[in-house]
């Protein structure tokens, strides 16, 4: 048995920030099994199906898509001759995918209640990395193919050609800065990634990636061939990109405001739960019309002088009533000492609420497996999901753990277990959540819904032991902060 | 590391099979002939004797636009069917002196993008300086211009069947 249960002490604990997506973990109070003065527990309805995409539609939609850009291609295209015909049929193939997948990102990305809810904002945010990286690549690619193919047809030189295309070929100019543009919006990303660059400075820096957007939109139409002679092809791009810009103003700007406007968001209160530890209360009416499950978060936007400018993301970390909201967040830097100074009444943008990972009502029983800051949206759930609830939370140390008087209370009230698995893996000796381990932590567990939450690294790792240990990938849900 | 590879070599293997797709068509470009626009027509009535009619062909430069209003005596323009191609139309006009090609005007050449004019530019001034020395439509296409080449042929062998 290399688990070891007991009681940690409660320790003030440092945590790395995680980001890009800096969604910051929430911690409850660690006072005992109360959900603050207000905020009740409540059983968790089944989830609804309706209004969530799957990921395999998503996936298929948006292949269906790159097919019919391909088809485009083919229709506008007599034949493909020689070397240069070679290099410029594959600098339009690759241009016209680059034009559809820029556009794809930025859906990705549009806060659509079908994506956010059905696959997870976490699950889209790694979907755009990759697919933001492979897109800038594209783009180049594109742009080297088309100059080299357009001088070897032309029997000019690379430099002449791309002297030519830069002065003479309407609005390339402006694409070629558009294009400079995602580079560098994309080496930021991976400096990011690397956490070399503040996540201020990468949100900000990545907003000119819609300017690059639209400097690069007018190329496409004045010089593609596709394009030229073709206006209902003209007709439709313009139609996806009109279409996606709609739905970011709208489920970015306008409907922020219009639940702003409609439940009346505000601070009721803040309270200090701990060293550093704070929770605030946004009270609002009708908040059960958001339909905000255990599990899910909200973008906040305190409106004062030093907070409005930037909206967060944090996890509720009570269940959600029907006029009180509660977040708890951990001192990590100037964002959430100055929540402590919060004032009652100061009003608050909620922008939600976003999340998979939510109860899926299937009436088996459940597993929540939680890695270290992992455990916040899981103490949500813990506390309200219905039927046999078995808890497992992996710390490295007894001063990572948090609240486990919350968590040894609410186990006691609902007869569920919770055990605390607390060391390294020398101090441990040996693979803390092999299958083995899990499987006797939580017997039948091939049978049961399992819940992952926590840093990356973990969470990967956790899933390869759980489908070792049989459990089949569908009933395996997994949430990351690292977004 | 794995999915780059995946993703470059996935990527470049779906080009090289859609190009060679493309690339397995009819080799030989066709360019309908329209029936309208092949006239003959006969030179001004201008009697100043025109200095040496062809210009040396600059690369890059051919004349553009009928000549038929501005010839010296002895001198016939022949207009050519517009020869549609997949880019655009195509018609050209020849000078006639005593049964002899001397000068090849273009009339119309696809112009939508600037690689059009590009293409026009490299192609017919080579295409021209065949049509002179051969004297026939029986000349090569030039690499990179095929649909050009081939709509040029056609609407100069027109000009010759109107006119020669």
């Amino acid at each position: 048995m290399t688990s070891v249960a007991r009681r940690p002490a409660p320790a003030r604990h440092a945590e790395t920030e995680a980001y890009p997506g800096q969604r910051q973990p929430t911690t409850p109070p660690r006072s005992g099994g109360s959900h603050g003065p207000r905020a009740r527990t409540r059983a968790v309805p089944p989830q609804k199906e309706s209004g969530r995409a799957s990921a395999r539609v998503v996936l298929a939609v948006i292949a269906l898509g790159a097919v019919a850009v391909i088809a485009l291609w083919w229709h506008s295209t007599p034949d493909v001759r020689g070397l240069g015909g070679w290099l410029t049929g594959a600098g339009e193939v690759l241009g016209l995918l680059a034009g559809y997948g820029v556009v794809v990102l930025v859906a990705l990305m549009a806060r659509l209640p079908p994506l956010e809810r059905g696959i997870g904002t976490d699950q889209l945010a790694r979907w755009h990395a990759m697919g933001g990286r492979y897109v800038v690549c594209v783009v180049w690619a594109h742009a080297l193919l088309i100059v080299w193919g357009y001088a070897v047809e032309a029997h000019t030189s690379v430099t002449g050609e791309t002297a030519a295309l830069l002065t003479q070929y309407p609005d390339v100019l402006m694409a070629t800065v558009g294009g400079f543009l995602l580079l560098g919006v994309g080496l930021i990303s991976m400096r990011a990634a690397r956490r070399r660059v503040r996540y201020e400075t990468w949100y900000y820096l990545h907003l000119y990636t819609y300017l690059a957007i639209a400097l690069a939109f007018s190329h496409q139409f004045a010089d593609g061939v596709a394009f030229v002679n073709n206006l209902a092809a003209r007709f439709w791009w313009s139609a996806m990109y009109l279409t996606v810009a709609v739905l970011i103003v709208w489920y970015r700007f306008v409907a922020p405001l219009r639940s702003f406007a409609r439940h009346g968001f505000h601070v009721i209160g803040v309270r200090q739960e701990g060293p550093g530890i704070v929770s605030v209360y946004i009270g609002g009416s009708r908040l059960d019309e958001l339909d905000a499950e255990p599990g899910q978060f909200f973008r906040w936007r305190f409106l004062t002088r030093s907070l409005w400018w930037s909206s967060h993301p944090y996890s509720l970390s009570a269940a959600p009533g029907k006029d009180l909201l509660r977040i708890t967040v951990k001192d990590l830097g100037d964002h959430s000492q100055a929540l402590a100074r919060l004032q009652p009444g100061t009003r608050v943008i909620a922008e939600g609420p976003y999340g998979a990972f939510t109860a899926t009502g299937s009436g088996r029983g459940v597993v929540l497996l939680a890695g270290g800051v992992g455990i916040n949206p899981l103490r949500a759930m813990f506390a309200t999901l219905p039927g046999p609830v078995t808890l497992i939370y992996r710390a490295s140390s007894t001063r990572d753990v948090v609240f486990a008087d919350e968590l040894d209370a609410i186990a006691a009230a609902r007869g569920a277990t919770v055990h605390y698995v607390i060391g390294s893996r020398a101090e441990l000796g040996g693979d803390p959540l092999s299958p083995r381990v899990l499987r006797s932590l939580a017997p039948g567990l091939d049978e049961q819904d399992v819940y992952v939450c926590g840093p990356d690294g973990m969470t990967s790792a956790a899933i390869e032991a759980l489908r070792a240990a049989g459990v089949p990938k569908r009933r395996i849900h997994r949430e990351s902060f690292e977004f | 590391m794995r999915r780059v590879i995946l993703a470059v070599v996935g990527t470049v293997a779906g080009l090289v099979a859609l190009l060679s797709f493309k690339s397995h068509l009819p080799t030989v470009p066709s360019a309908a002939v329209s029936t309208t626009g092949g006239t003959s027509g006969t030179s001004g009535t201008s009697g100043t004797p025109a200095p040496s009619s062809s210009p040396a062909t600059v690369p890059g430069e051919y004349p553009m636009g009928s000549l038929a209003g501005q010839l010296p005596t002895g001198e016939t323009a022949v207009t050519g069917h517009v020869a549609t191609t997949v880019y655009g139309p195509v018609q050209i006009q020849l000078i006639m002196r005593s049964s002899k090609i001397v000068k090849v005007a273009v009339l119309r050449q696809p112009m939508n993008t600037i690689r059009d004019i590009q293409i026009g530019e490299f192609a017919f001034p080579k295409l021209i300086g065949e049509t002179l020395t051969a004297q026939t439509a029986k000349i090569d296409a030039v690499s990179g211009a095929s649909y050009t080449s081939a709509g040029y042929i056609q609407s100069l062998q027109s000009a010759l069947d109107n006119g020669a």
